[in-house]
């Protein structure tokens, strides 16, 4: 009887052992989440900020959705809060520079954008940072030549700034077309970098518009930054609408013509065979009654 | 006068007769299956299409299957009757009428079964009011009603004689049954004029009816063949299928044939000679239906596209690999090779070829519907396991073995109140035979 308390007790203890490592175990480590912080500036208008949340899953990076990410201006104080962001399914979000950190903006030449997650049941906490210089672009044309210009402000003006590459291209529905086959350019000690038209055939809008861009992608210094000129240079798009017309996927009074006439007169041919063939019964008929 | 003893005698043999014992519980139990079916069809109208295993996936399944079925074997109504009948086969005279009952019975049910898959049939007439023309639906709507009432009428104008016949004999049937005789044909007197009619009609009829079931069976295909889909996304479907028609519609007629001639003792009407000839008549389609399915199987074979493997595979190695090769070894290759041989082509072998033929048919059109449809080119994401895999529930069986029953109940009526034979056609061509 001993022994088998004493088995019992040891089974016992085993088990509570095992269980209480399993349910250890089940406070599952939080796992690290990146982030990142892109700057943007379209138009010379005002800038905003893309932030991207990841993690490692099975060796590969998947989005983080549903993460909130403060963001903030130099340091985190009073007047320096860009906005707080929840990222989407993507893991991204998104917020323009509110006019509440207008003073902090004017303050300095150079900025470092802070990106702070608290972390959660899932997530550790993390912060990321970004420093930017901000800049403008100019865009002009003549004669279907480009010129793109990249300033930058010091002191108190803008000033050209060379050695910076850049793209320009004609936008379009899937992406930007480049404006000829040199894929960058590169500013020169004027700030600016030239590119000849070279998309006669492409086609605009209704008055042969189409859109120009340049732009400075994933600049250390300067971030993302883009600038847009419509120009008349385009063949004129007449928009033809087939929403309307008689096709075989079309509504039933939307037909095509050949079609109705077609199996109209197949089914006429042979239903009329078919009447005929009734009526012919009653021809039988009559002369079967007229002989009796 | 030999000659009206030999008419007096074949009158006698082929007058419909009355049911037997057998006779009785043959149409009992095809009542029964037909009467299971209409529970289940109950089932299916009060709580809807969710008491069948089709989901999303399979949305057409053991109905669609048994309707192409169904649209095959009435093809056989245009072989028998029209094409022997226009190229002056006379040893088919015996098979036409068994032909036409078939054709009228299975395009009954085609239309049947294709408003049970509907989820909701009191919609029907919709299909009426805003149908487009555009839709190989709405074709093969139109042509199934077509190829039904040319069916009917073929079936109707051969009878006209044979109704004079019928009414000679009152006694033998009941008044309600007499009466109908007189109804449907107490004009037809026999008349020169009357006959010269009535050939000029079924000339008429068998020339209107090969277009119309080609194209019955066609449109059939193009349902298919106009859906993109692995397996259906071919420029082979109208041939294939109208080959495949032909085949089971000529296996249907020796199925009958057989039962026919001996629950009926018709042994002088329906020969040895007349299952040689429909012996033949099968090798060539099922060598016809042969070389449809390799070119419909083995370029695809050949090629393999990614989009296309996983349903070739399912059908050659998978899952359905052993019906896919039981219905091309049961219904085309064994028939070929037992058929080749004269000993092969005697009534009873004849017969058991013919239920290979049907047996095997059936079989190819559900492999034909369902596992493409388990096969999508864009499978949906994370469905639930039941729409990946089917197996039809019991409403389904039920109905589906009701069609069929009710398809042979209609042929069975059809056969007890009209002669199964032509009696004026078999008594004007052994007065030819004799000349």
């Amino acid at each position: 009887m001993k022994q088998l308390n004493k088995t019992i007790t040891g089974l016992v203890s085993f088990v509570l052992i095992i269980s209480g490592y399993n349910g250890f175990s089940q406070s599952a480590q939080k796992a690290s989440v990146n982030i990142a912080i892109n700057y943007f500036n379209a138009n010379n208008s005002i800038p905003h900020l893309v932030v991207n949340a990841k993690t490692r899953v099975n060796g590969r990076f998947q989005p983080v959705g549903g993460i909130a990410v403060k963001l903030l201006l130099d340091k985190d104080s009073a007047g320096t809060t860009i906005g707080k962001v929840v990222t989407n399914e993507k893991g991204e979000a998104a917020s323009f520079i509110p006019p509440s950190v207008k003073q902090e903006w004017a303050s300095s030449k150079t900025h470092t954008f802070l990106a702070v997650f608290d972390g959660n049941n899932k997530f550790e906490a993390t912060k990321a940072d970004l420093t930017i210089a901000p800049a403008r672009m100019l865009i002009s044309t003549n004669d279907k030549s480009i010129t793109a210009t990249v300033l930058q402000l010091k002191d108190t003006s803008w000033v050209p700034v060379k050695g910076v590459d850049l793209k320009i291209g004609v936008r379009r529905l899937g992406g930007d077309l480049p404006v000829n086959e040199t894929p960058t350019f590169t500013t020169d000690s004027t700030g600016q970098a030239s590119a000849d038209f070279k998309r006669d055939s492409i086609p605009g809008d209704s008055k042969g518009n189409i859109v120009l861009v340049a732009k400075v992608e994933d600049n250390d210094q300067f971030g993302n930054l883009s600038v847009e000129k419509t120009v008349p240079w385009g063949g004129k798009f007449k928009y033809v609408s087939t929403f309307d017309r008689r096709t075989l996927f079309g509504t039933r009074d939307k037909a095509p013509i050949w079609l109705i006439f077609m199996s109209g007169g197949v089914i006429l041919a042979v239903w009329i065979t078919l009447i005929l063939l009734v009526r012919n019964i009653f021809a039988i008929k009559k002369i079967g009654r007229e002989a009796r | 006068m030999e000659n009206s003893i030999q008419g007096e005698q074949i009158i006698q043999d082929l007058l419909p007769r009355k049911f037997k014992t057998g006779g009785k519980v043959w149409i009992g139990v095809l009542t029964a299956i037909c009467l299971v079916g209409a529970y289940a069809y109950y089932r299916q109208l009060r709580y809807g299409l969710i008491v069948t295993n089709m989901r999303d996936y399979v949305s057409w399944g053991i109905y669609i299957s048994n309707f192409v079925f169904f649209v095959a074997i009435s093809l056989v109504g245009s072989l028998i009757t029209a094409v022997f009948r226009l190229l002056g086969v006379k040893w088919g005279t015996p098979l036409t009428r068994i032909a036409e009952m078939i054709a009228v019975g299975a395009i009954m049910f085609a239309s049947i079964i294709i408003i049970v898959d509907m989820g909701s049939p009191e919609r029907f007439y919709n299909l009426f009011l805003y149908g487009r023309i555009q839709s190989p639906i709405i074709w093969d709507v139109i042509v199934i009603t077509t190829y039904f009432f040319i069916s009917l009428l073929l079936l109707y104008y051969p009878l006209l004689p044979d109704i004079k016949i019928l009414l000679r004999f009152k006694e033998k049937y009941s008044p309600r049954l007499y009466k109908f005789y007189r109804w449907l044909g107490a004009f037809w007197k026999g008349d020169h004029k009357q006959y010269l009619l009535s050939k000029k009609a079924i000339n008429a009829l068998c020339i209107a009816i090969i277009p119309v079931a080609f194209t019955i069976h066609t449109v059939t295909s193009w349902l298919f063949a106009t859906t993109y889909r692995p397996g259906w996304d071919s420029t082979n479907f109208g041939a294939y299928f109208i080959a495949g028609a032909f085949l089971v519609g000529a296996g249907g007629v020796v199925v009958a044939m057989y039962i026919f001639r001996t629950w009926y003792r018709m042994d002088k009407y329906i020969t040895p000679e007349h299952f040689d000839k429909m012996g033949r008549v099968l090798v060539l389609l099922s060598l016809l239906y042969l070389y449809f399915n390799i070119n419909e199987f083995l370029t695809p074979f050949f090629k393999m596209k990614e989009s296309e493997a996983s349903y070739l595979n399912d059908l050659f190695t998978g899952s359905f690999a052993p019906m896919f090769w039981f219905a091309i070894l049961t219904g085309i290759i064994l028939p070929v090779i037992i058929l080749l041989f004269k000993q092969g082509r005697r009534p009873l072998p004849m017969f058991i070829v013919g239920i290979m033929v049907v047996v095997g048919a059936w079989f190819k059109r559900y492999l034909i519907v369902t596992p493409t449809l388990l096969h999508p080119f864009m499978p949906m994401h994370d469905v639930p396991s039941a729409y990946r895999h089917y197996f039809p529930s019991w409403e389904e069986w039920a109905i589906a073995m009701a069609s069929l029953a009710g398809t042979m109940l209609v042929i069975t009526l059809l056969c007890r109140i009209f002669p199964i034979i032509p009696i004026q056609e078999t008594i004007d061509h052994n007065h030819e035979t004799v000349k």
